[in-house]
């Protein structure tokens, strides 16, 4: 508890002394976080984008003439990876006919009986399963035919596997840029501060009570830079929602209070991570150097 | 505490020998100088005993201590028994005398409360104590060495390590710090003093060992700074 006391005494000391390079390290933070966010944010979207996309494509299921379409629908609403199905009557087909035929539908009465089948449209979670719920469809003796955009659904999920390795990249990317400059920073408050940590380790300060008020320095900068990285990106994430929706309405970005506050703990939380595990490694190697008799 | 130094060779590189084939006991409560030309191994048998370096051969025993076996936990413990006197002071420039002593104690686990009044005591010791909210750069050299002694003996060392604690000063100063180490050693800590100053080895004669190219030419009780012609 002394120890603590003494830390933090000792934190808000270094603070207090280099305000220009407390002020520094803040704004290297907020700049660095910001950019995480960002990228966090350009993850959410593309994954977003896609499987908006996703969620369009469908498979549709014909079924024969005697076909259960009730029971069916019931079946397949039970399959991994089916989101929804939609089951369509003969009645509903031809209705559905009619309407996309618009002034023309009268041609429909040429046909006499109605010679559509009933059918199913199952839609499914993502592009990569489409293929797999096509065969397993085509497969049930109930189903006549199956038909999908086989060579969409697998372009889509390749594009899908892209994102998901490109978001993963870029957020491994940016928060090691951000640990990065997160350990220099805090090796320059290190390095600022040698004498007295040499000192101190020469009259047999333990090594955790001399890197103790570096690490809370760490966590300082990294919960404050983040904070502020979270509201500064929160605001003009916001409006850029607003005016991608009044320009370009066809485009849905991500836009949630669980977004913010997801995107405010992501940041925060790999701050505070980070700052901890960047502090603590670098004084650690500093007092380790120094500590090591030559 | 105790000092056995059996075989010690120390060498940089691979041309440059500090120290050489150093067999050395000092009884607790001693009072030493080491004394010799400038490059004749006295910092580097001082840092050795501050565990600062690490001998290249031989062993060094301090008290209950294997200076060449020491984990870092134990050479914390093992600090907090040494005092060390640095010829350049190694005050923090922005604390003021009161606050390079307390500080120290902290770091040793003293409560702020604590450290204060024992800073206070010390620097009244070594006659600093109107001069403790003065920042270093506001000292004298004498004073800074002063503070530098304060700080040293705050934790009450068994062993106290001076190397050139008068290199600075002038013989008048230099004389009060002398009389300040011998009353620190008087209460019985083993004292280790590194110095140039021949008129106080002369004038307040302890034993002296005399170093010549890292190898002790001379181990004499109550000796002058050079030979003693009389013996």
């Amino acid at each position: 508890m002394r120890s603590f006391s003494f830390a933090v005494r000792d934190t808000v000391r270094l603070i207090r002394r280099s305000p220009g390079i407390s002020g520094l390290t803040f704004l290297t933070v907020l700049v660095v976080f910001f950019f995480v966010g960002c990228s966090f944010l350009l993850a959410l979207n593309t994954r977003h984008v896609i499987s908006v996309v996703e969620g369009e494509l469908v498979v549709q299921a014909y079924l024969q003439p005697k076909a259960d379409l009730g029971g069916l629908a019931k079946k397949v609403e039970k399959m991994p990876h089916v989101t929804g199905v939609r089951p369509i009557s003969p009645e509903q087909a031809l209705e559905l006919l009619k309407a996309r035929l618009g002034n023309q539908s009268a041609a429909v009465t040429l046909l006499g009986e109605n010679p559509l089948p009933a059918s199913l449209e199952v839609r499914v979670d993502k592009a990569s399963s489409v293929s797999g719920i096509a065969r397993e469809l085509v497969a049930m003796p109930e189903v006549e035919d199956v038909v999908y955009a086989g060579k969409v659904a697998e372009k889509l999920a390749r594009l899908s596997r892209f994102a998901e390795v490109f978001s993963l990249f870029l957020l491994v990317f940016a928060g090691l840029a951000g640990a990065l400059v997160l350990y220099n920073t805090i090796r320059v408050a290190i390095y600022s501060r040698k004498q007295e940590i040499e000192v101190m380790l020469l009259v047999g300060a333990m090594p955790g009570f001399v890197a103790l008020p570096f690490v809370l320095l760490g966590l300082f900068w990294g919960l404050t830079g983040t904070i502020a990285a979270s509201a500064v990106l929160g605001v003009l994430y916001k409006s850029f929602v607003a005016s991608v929706q009044n320009t370009l309405p066809f485009i849905q970005l991500v836009d949630s209070p669980q977004l913010y506050l997801k995107l405010a703990l992501v940041l925060i939380g790999g701050g505070i991570s980070l700052s901890w595990l960047c502090s603590w490694v670098a004084v650690e190697k500093h007092i380790a150097e120094a500590m090591k008799p030559s | 505490m105790e000092i056995r130094m059996a075989g010690v060779t120390k060498t940089f590189g691979e041309d440059i020998t500090a120290l050489e084939d150093v067999f050395l006991n000092v009884p607790k409560g001693d009072f030493v100088y080491l004394v010799g030309p400038t490059g004749s191994g006295k910092t580097t048998l001082l840092r050795i005993l501050n565990r600062e370096l690490l001998p290249t051969r031989g062993q060094v025993f301090v008290g209950e201590y294997n200076l060449r076996k020491l984990r870092r936990t134990r050479v914390c413990q093992y600090r907090r028994a040494v005092g060390m006197v640095f010829q350049d002071y190694r005050l923090l420039e922005d604390r003021t005398a009161l606050e390079n002593v307390a500080f120290v104690l902290e770091a040793v686990g003293a409560s702020r409360k604590e450290a204060i009044d024992r800073a206070g005591e010390v620097l009244d010791c070594v006659g600093m104590w109107r001069r403790r909210f003065l920042y270093p750069r506001e000292l004298s050299g004498g004073e800074q060495q002063r503070v530098s002694i304060a700080r040293s003996i705050a934790n009450d060392p068994l062993l106290l390590l001076c190397d050139e604690p008068t290199g600075n000063l002038d013989p008048q100063t230099a004389g009060e710090i002398m009389q300040l180490l011998l009353s620190i050693n008087a209460s019985g800590t083993t004292l280790i003093m590194a110095t140039h100053n021949r008129y106080l080895v002369d004038a307040y004669r302890q034993r002296v060992v005399e170093l010549k190219m890292g190898r002790i030419v001379r181990d004499q009780e109550r000796g002058r700074y050079e030979v003693d012609e009389e013996l």
